[in-house]
C-alpha cells in the first residue's frame, strides 16, 4: 500500500510537471527563447508596436499599445511622452543648442527629421488626440516639440493601468546624430512616443538637447517590423518569427524584456556574423551586422566585444540578456555609430583603420560598457550623465588596459604610442575648470565641456581615487553598485554611499571636490637643493666627494585649490630614495634630508596615479637637466619646417 | 630634337655632382633657417621638459599623452605654427627664387661661377623670375578650382556609392591627374626658366611661349625625365621617412636626426637634379638646332658674368 501510495505520489509528481514545463514551454515561445521565469526588473512598461518602413520615403508608419502600470503611489492624471525625433528640425532646441556651439554647422533639409502622431487613444477614455499639447520644462523653446503631454479626463489610481493606443509617422532624417539613414541604411532609433519617468516625486521628461540622452522605465517590447524582403535586420530583442508576404514585404517579430528601449536598423547590404560567448549569466549569442568595405574589422570587433563581455562578468556582475547585436554604420554614417541602445550597440570604423590604432575597439568597449551603465543601471543621462558616461569610460580605460596594454591601448605604433589613461586625461584638460561633474547635461559650458567633463573627468576622477582606496576596492565598490541598482534608476549620491561603504572609508573631502566642485589639483615640485652642510668652510669645498654631508631640500607647492595627499620620492646620488607623505593642505611644504649625498631627482607620486593633476611636468624636477626629449621634438619641427620649406618653394 | 635618352638623366646626375657647393648652400640655408625657426619652440619646451621625469616618456618611445597634455598647458608651449613653420618656408622660398638664376647659369654652362658673377646672375634673373612665379600662382587657380570640383564630386560618389572603395578609387585617379597636371605646369615653367637664362630672354611671356612650344613638341621625352627623378626624390624620401619610424629605436636621437636629414637632402636633391637635368636638356636641344652657332647663353654669360666663353 505504501508502494502503491508512492508510485501515485510520484506519477501526480510527474504529470503535474510536465504540465508546468507545457505551460514553461508555451510562455517562453510567445515571450521568446530566452524568456525569463522571474522578472528582472519592475516592469513598468510594456510596449507592443507595429512599424512598416518605406525605404523610399525614409519613413515609417507605426502604431503602439503603451500599457503603463501605475506603480508612483499616486493617481495620475497627466502623462508626459517624449518625441526625440522631433530635435530633427532647426527651430528645435537640440539644433539651436549645436549651432550655438559649432556655428560652421549647416542646416540641410535632407536633416529634417520628425515623429507625427495622429491619432492618440487611451483604453476606455477614447480619443484624445486634440488633448496632446508641447510642453517646454526645460527652456522656453515654444518651437520644440520633443516633449508632448497628454491629460487625461480621469486619473489613473495607484496601482492601476493605462492603455495607450498611438497612432504615429516617422520622417527619418540623414543621420547627423545617432539615429537616421545614409542611402539605404536606417539606424532606428528613440523612434516611438515614450513615456517619461516617475521619479522622485515628479514627473521626469526632459526636452532633447545637443548634451543629454535617455531616460527610461523598464518593461518589456514586441515589435512587429515590416520591411522589404530585402533588408537585413538587426534589432534589440530575440526574433520571434519572420513571415514573408506576398506584397514582396516581411514581418519580423521581436520581444525583449527588461529593459528600457528598443532600437532596430536595416540595410540591404549587411553581412551578418554570428558568434556566441558564455559568461556566468549563461550563452550570449552574438551577431555583428557588418557593412560593406570593413570586412578586416570583423575579427577585431569579436576579439573586443568577447574581452570585454568576459572582463565585465569577471569585475562587475553577469550579463543577464541572450543576445547582444552590433552594428557597423556604413561609410558616410559615422554619427549613427558610437551609440548604444539595450543589447544593441553601433560601432565605428573606416576602410583605412590601421591595426594598431585601436579605435574600433574601444568605441566597442565603451559601447557594450553601457549594457550596464545605464542599460542595466539606468541612471538619469539628463540630468547625470557622468554616471553613465563617466563610469563606463573609466571601465573602458580598464578593459582597453587590459586587453591591449596600458600604455599602448589606444595606438601601437613603433613611432608613437596612447593609452587610454592619457586619453581621458587629454578631454578633461582642455576644460579642467569648467563644470562640476553633476551639472545636469544639457546646463553645461558646452558640448566639449559636456565631453570633458562627464567623460574624460570622471574617468580621471576614479583613476585617481584608486590611489585612495586601492582599484581592487574600487572594483569591488562597482561590482557591488551593479548588484545593488541594476534595473533600477540610482542617483549619484546612491554611487559614491556605495563606494564609501564598500571602502569603509570617509570620502566626503574627495567627493566634494572632485564631483561637486570644479576645484583644479595641481601640484608641484617648487625647489630642489643640496647645501653643502658646512658650507661656510674654506676646507669644504675642497673635500672629497662622498666625504661632504649635505643639507638636501625638496619643497612641494600646492598650486591648484584640490587639496589632496601626495606621495614624495626624492633620489639621491649614492643610489638611496627617501619617501615622503604629505597631507597637501598647507600651501607648501619642505622637507629636509642630511645626507653625504646630493639630490638627483624628486618626485610627486611616483607610481603616477593622481591622474587628475592638471600638470604632471611639474611634479618632479631632475637636477641635471636632460635636452633629449627637446632635441627629439625639436628634430621633428626643424624636419616639418625643411620639408615645408622646400615643398614652398617648388612654386619658384 | 634634344637627345633624352638616358645620357640626359644621367647627366643630369653628374652636373649635380660636378657643382656639390650649390647643393650644398641650398640645403644649409634650408637647415639653417629650419633650425632658427625652431628656437622659440625649443626654448619654451625646453623650460618644460629639460627638468622634468616625464620627459623619459618621450625618449623612450613617444608617448602623444605627453605631448598632448603639453600642448594643453596654459600658455601653450608649441606657440604659433605660423611663425614657427611658415616664417622660414617663406624665407627659404624667396632665398631660392633667388638663386635660380645663378643656378641655371651654373648647370647650363656646366661651370662654376664665382661668388661674385654668382649673385650678379641671380640678381640679373631674379624679377623675370618673380614674374614667372605670379603667372605660375595665377595659373594654380584654375587647377585648385579643378581640385575643388573634384573633391565635391568626391563626396557625391562617396555619398551614393555602397562601396567605400567607389569614391576611393576615383580619389586616386583625380589626385593622381591632378598630380600629373600640376607636374606639366612646373615643367613648362621649369623650360620657361631655362629658355630666360640661355637665351637671356627678358621677355617671360615669350619665354613662357617658347617653353610651351618645346613641351609640346617633346612632351614624352622632357615629362619622362621630371617624372623619373621626381619618383626617385618620392620613394628616396618616404624610404627614409619609413626607416626612421619603424625601424630606429626611439632613444636613437641622433640617428634619426640623420635619417631625416637624409630624407631631406634626397627631396631636395632630385629637385636640382631636375634643374640641372632641364638645363642640360635645352643646351643639347639648342647644339642641335643651332649646331654651328655657339649657345648664345654662353655669349651673354661672358660679357655679363665673365665666363669664359666655350668653343
Amino acid at each position: 500500500m505504501k508502494l502503491l501510495r508512492l508510485a501515485c505520489l510520484l506519477a501526480c509528481a510527474a504529470f503535474l510537471a510536465a504540465g508546468s514545463l507545457k505551460a514553461a514551454a508555451q510562455t517562453a515561445d510567445k515571450a521568446g527563447p530566452a524568456a525569463k521565469a522571474q522578472p528582472l526588473s519592475t516592469r513598468v512598461v510594456a510596449y507592443e508596436i507595429e512599424a512598416r518602413l518605406d525605404p523610399a520615403k525614409k519613413s515609417i508608419q507605426a502604431s503602439e499599445v503603451l500599457t503603463y502600470h501605475n506603480l508612483t503611489g499616486q493617481p495620475q492624471q497627466t502623462f508626459p511622452f517624449h518625441l526625440y525625433l522631433n530635435a530633427f528640425q532647426p527651430q528645435s532646441t537640440f539644433m539651436t543648442e549645436s549651432h550655438r556651439d559649432d556655428p560652421g554647422f549647416e542646416w540641410k533639409p535632407a536633416y529634417r527629421g520628425s515623429i507625427r502622431i495622429t491619432r492618440l487613444e487611451v483604453a476606455g477614455m477614447g480619443d484624445l488626440t486634440d488633448r496632446m499639447q508641447f510642453v517646454h520644462p526645460d527652456d522656453s523653446n515654444a518651437d520644440d516639440r520633443t516633449v508632448m503631454q497628454v491629460e487625461l479626463p480621469k486619473p489613473i489610481p495607484p496601482g492601476g493601468d493605462v492603455q495607450f493606443k498611438i497612432s504615429f509617422e516617422d520622417q527619418m532624417p540623414r543621420v547627423v546624430a545617432r539615429t537616421g539613414y545614409v542611402r539605404d541604411f536606417f539606424m532606428v532609433g528613440q523612434w516611438f512616443p515614450k513615456v517619461g519617468v516617475w521619479w522622485k516625486g515628479a514627473w521626469n521628461c526632459h526636452q532633447f538637447h545637443e548634451t543629454t540622452e535617455f531616460f527610461a522605465d523598464f518593461g518589456t517590447f514586441d515589435v512587429k517590423l515590416t520591411v522589404p524582403q530585402g533588408e537585413i535586420v538587426g534589432a534589440g530583442g530575440d526574433l520571434i518569427s519572420a513571415v514573408s508576404s506576398s506584397d514582396g514585404t516581411k514581418t519580423l517579430t521581436y520581444h525583449s524584456e527588461d529593459v528600457h528601449d528598443f532600437s532596430w536598423t536595416a540595410s540591404p547590404h549587411f553581412q551578418v556574423v554570428e558568434d556566441t560567448w558564455t559568461g556566468s549569466g549563461g550563452t550570449v549569442k552574438i551577431h555583428v551586422l557588418m557593412s560593406p568595405g570593413h570586412d578586416r574589422t570583423t575579427a577585431r570587433y569579436l576579439e573586443a566585444l568577447k574581452g570585454t563581455l568576459q572582463a565585465y562578468d569577471e569585475w562587475i556582475g553577469p550579463y543577464p540578456y541572450d543576445r547582444i547585436t552590433v552594428v557597423d554604420p556604413p561609410h558616410g554614417g559615422l554619427e549613427a555609430g558610437g551609440m548604444e541602445y539595450p543589447t544593441l550597440v553601433t560601432a565605428d570604423t573606416a576602410w583605412w583603420m590601421p591595426k594598431r590604432a585601436y579605435v574600433p575597439e574601444l568605441v566597442l568597449v565603451h559601447e557594450f560598457g553601457h549594457q550596464y551603465w545605464y542599460g542595466m543601471v539606468a541612471t538619469n543621462e539628463f540630468e547625470e550623465a557622468w554616471l553613465d558616461e563617466g563610469i563606463n569610460s573609466y571601465l573602458e580605460a580598464k578593459v582597453m588596459d587590459h586587453l591591449y596594454g596600458k600604455e599602448t591601448s589606444v595606438f601601437q605604433f613603433r613611432w608613437t604610442q596612447l593609452g587610454e589613461d592619457a586619453e581621458q586625461r587629454r578631454d578633461y584638460l582642455r576644460v579642467a575648470d569648467m563644470d562640476p561633474l553633476t551639472r545636469f547635461g544639457w546646463k553645461f559650458q558646452s558640448d566639449s565641456a559636456y565631453g570633458g567633463i562627464s567623460y574624460g573627468k570622471t574617468a580621471s576622477v576614479l583613476l585617481t581615487l584608486e590611489k585612495i582606496i586601492g582599484e581592487k576596492t574600487l572594483m569591488q565598490a562597482l561590482h557591488a553598485y551593479f548588484l545593488r541598482y541594476r534595473f533600477t534608476h540610482p542617483t549619484g549620491e546612491d554611487f559614491l554611499k556605495t563606494v564609501e561603504e564598500v571602502s569603509g572609508k570617509n570620502l566626503r573631502w574627495y567627493f566634494d571636490q572632485a564631483v561637486y566642485g570644479t576645484n583644479i589639483l595641481d601640484y608641484e615640485i617648487l625647489d630642489v637643493q643640496s647645501d653643502p652642510v658646512n658650507w661656510y668652510e674654506e676646507d669644504e669645498r675642497a673635500a672629497k666627494p662622498g666625504s661632504r654631508l649635505f643639507r638636501n631640500y625638496v619643497t612641494v607647492h600646492r598650486k591648484g585649490d584640490f587639496i589632496f595627499p601626495v606621495d614624495l620620492a626624492v633620489k639621491f646620488d649614492d643610489g638611496q630614495t627617501a619617501r615622503e607623505h604629505w597631507d597637501g593642505r598647507d600651501r607648501w611644504v619642505r622637507y629636509t634630508h642630511d645626507r653625504p649625498a646630493e639630490i638627483v631627482s624628486a618626485e610627486i607620486d611616483p607610481e603616477h596615479q593622481i591622474l587628475l593633476d592638471r600638470d604632471l611636468f611639474n611634479n618632479s624636477y631632475r637636477v641635471e637637466a636632460d635636452k633629449r626629449a627637446v632635441r627629439k621634438l625639436s628634430n621633428i619641427w626643424i624636419f616639418l619646417t625643411q620639408w615645408l620649406a622646400q615643398c614652398l618653394a617648388w612654386l619658384t | 630634337m634634344a637627345s633624352t635618352k638616358p645620357a640626359t638623366f644621367l647627366e643630369g646626375w653628374r652636373l649635380l655632382l660636378r657643382h656639390p657647393s650649390l647643393f650644398f648652400w641650398v640645403y644649409l640655408v634650408n637647415l639653417v633657417l629650419a633650425w632658427i625657426g625652431t628656437r622659440g619652440f625649443a626654448r619654451r619646451i625646453g623650460a618644460v621638459l629639460n627638468h622634468s621625469l616625464i620627459a623619459d616618456r618621450l625618449v623612450y618611445g613617444f608617448d602623444l599623452g605627453v605631448v598632448t597634455s603639453l600642448r594643453a598647458l596654459p600658455g601653450s608651449a608649441f606657440g604659433s605654427p605660423a611663425t614657427g613653420l611658415l616664417g622660414p618656408s617663406f624665407v627659404f622660398t624667396v632665398f631660392l627664387l633667388f638663386i635660380t638664376g645663378g643656378l641655371l647659369v651654373t648647370y647650363y654652362n656646366d661651370a662654376p661661377l664665382s661668388i661674385g658673377p654668382f649673385f650678379e646672375a641671380c640678381g640679373h634673373y631674379f624679377w623675370r623670375f618673380v614674374r614667372l612665379m605670379i603667372s605660375f600662382a595665377v595659373l594654380l587657380v584654375p587647377l585648385l578650382i579643378l581640385a575643388g570640383l573634384g573633391l565635391r564630386l568626391f563626396g557625391r560618389i562617396d555619398d551614393r556609392a555602397v562601396s567605400p572603395f567607389t569614391a576611393v578609387i576615383f580619389m586616386g585617379v583625380a589626385l593622381a591627374g591632378i598630380v600629373v597636371l600640376l607636374m606639366c605646369v612646373r615643367l613648362w615653367f621649369d623650360m620657361a626658366q631655362v629658355i630666360a637664362v640661355a637665351e637671356d630672354e627678358p621677355r617671360m611671356r615669350k619665354a613662357l611661349r617658347r617653353a610651351a612650344g618645346l613641351l609640346r613638341q617633346n612632351f614624352g621625352s622632357l615629362f619622362w625625365l621630371y617624372f623619373r627623378i621626381s619618383l626617385l626624390g618620392w620613394i628616396g624620401f618616404g624610404a627614409g621617412v619609413r626607416i626612421w619610424m619603424s625601424h630606429i629605436r626611439p632613444e636613437s636621437i641622433n640617428t634619426a636626426i640623420l635619417l631625416g636629414q637624409l630624407s631631406i637632402l634626397i627631396w631636395l636633391g632630385t629637385r636640382l637634379w631636375q634643374r640641372a637635368s632641364e638645363a642640360r636638356w635645352y643646351r643639347l636641344y639648342w647644339d642641335a638646332q643651332t649646331a654651328e652657332s655657339p649657345a648664345p647663353a654662353t655669349v651673354v654669360s661672358s660679357a655679363v658674368f665673365g665666363t669664359p666663353a666655350e668653343s
